[in-house]
């Protein structure tokens, strides 16, 4: 029966943890005490099997599961990271800058064309922008001159072209398509 | 775009490499602290998937392990906590155990396989703390470290999961024979 004054001490002097202050204590005790020697050969036993289960093998198959299932998750989140947002973004800002380009193609810069400036200058940020074809459109037919609407077209001009005004959800993407006019039947 | 193939590949070869050297350690101690190995998985692999979000903001020249240790006991303490009960060994046979050998240290193995149970009696703290220090070989001031407590209250769990530990094993002893 080790005293149970020592104890303590004793249970951390058997590890090497206990504080020099405090050596000097137990030492004379030690040797003074069997039952407490024995304590200390006890406890030693039982860290000396705790020690051993560091050395026990794990299971390759335990490790090698964990691994591949980190690697999955990592390398999932790798692909996901590969196309970087800018690139969307990028990708974006050209299409819409193919389609803005469409009216020029007429010849006369039609008047609109003021106010699509300001969405060339600034594209959408990077961070937001959808691809184009991913964000829902409305459309709606604004006369090139803001004049007439879509069933007066047949009162305009037959070589003045239509303006196609398609807002996005994105207040960032606005579309104008310009569409030439042919004259109906004769 | 070449550069940032580089780097994320460079990044992706050097976190491989720092699993591959604690994968194991990381297992044993999650074992030890969960008693059952499918939570111990569980906890690897947390651990790891932290360790990448991580890697760039930890400081490599402190080295990654410390580290890796403290998010293991958290991971752990979490499974622990969020578990109804705790799964006891006799309940779950560890797999990591090795099967004794009919033949060799037969006796070892059994006492081995005893202290293993008698881990799995004492409290959360205290088990971590043996589990460092006694089982994984680390200084008071390492677990401290990792624990994040004062280097006294390891030194005070130790003391008392050494005096537990000969208790459980010593009942367990007497029951046997």
């Amino acid at each position: 029966m080790s005293c149970p004054k020592f104890e303590a001490d004793v249970a951390l002097y058997a590890g090497g943890d206990l504080p020099a202050r405090r050596m000097a204590r137990i030492e004379p005790h030690l040797g003074a005490c069997p039952d407490c020697r024995a304590l200390v050969e006890e406890l030693r036993a039982g860290q000396e099997l705790l020690s051993e289960l560091r050395e026990e093998p794990l299971e390759d198959a335990m490790v090698a599961q964990v691994r591949r299932r980190v690697m999955a998750r990592v390398t999932a989140e790798e692909v996901r990271g590969a196309v970087p947002y800018w690139k969307l973004a990028l990708a974006a800002a050209l299409v819409l800058a193919a389609i803005l380009s469409l009216p020029w193609r007429s010849g006369k810069p039609p008047q609109v064309a003021k106010k699509l400036a300001p969405a060339r200058a600034a594209p959408a940020p990077a961070s937001v922008a959808p691809p184009v074809e991913a964000v829902p459109v409305r459309h709606r037919v604004v006369h090139r001159h803001g004049r007439a609407p879509l069933h007066h077209a047949q009162a305009v001009q037959p070589s003045a072209p239509l303006l196609v005004h398609f807002v996005t959800d994105d207040p960032n993407i606005v579309i104008y398509w310009l569409v030439d006019q042919k004259p109906q039947g004769d | 775009m070449t550069v940032y193939h580089l780097e994320r590949s460079d990044e992706l070869a050097a976190f491989e490499r720092i699993m591959t050297q604690c994968e194991r350690r990381v297992l044993r101690v999650a074992l030890r602290l969960l008693n059952n190995p499918q939570d111990a998985q569980d906890a690897a692999q947390e651990v790891f998937l932290r360790l990448y979000k991580h890697m760039g903001r930890l400081d490599a020249e402190r080295g990654y392990e410390p580290w890796v240790f403290r998010v293991t006991v958290n991971v752990c303490r979490d499974i622990l906590r969020a578990r109804v009960r705790l799964v006891a060994l006799e309940e779950t046979p560890d797999p990591a155990a090795p099967q004794p050998d009919a033949h060799h240290g037969m006796e070892r193995a059994e006492q081995r396989e005893m202290v293993r149970r008698a881990l799995s009696r004492l409290g959360e703290k205290e088990r971590t703390a043996l589990v460092l220090r006694d089982v994984e070989g680390l200084s008071t001031r390492e677990v401290a470290q990792i624990l994040g407590t004062a280097e006294v209250t390891v030194r005070s769990q130790i003391c008392s999961a050494r005096l537990k530990l000969r208790e459980f094993t010593g009942r367990m002893l007497r029951r046997h024979t």
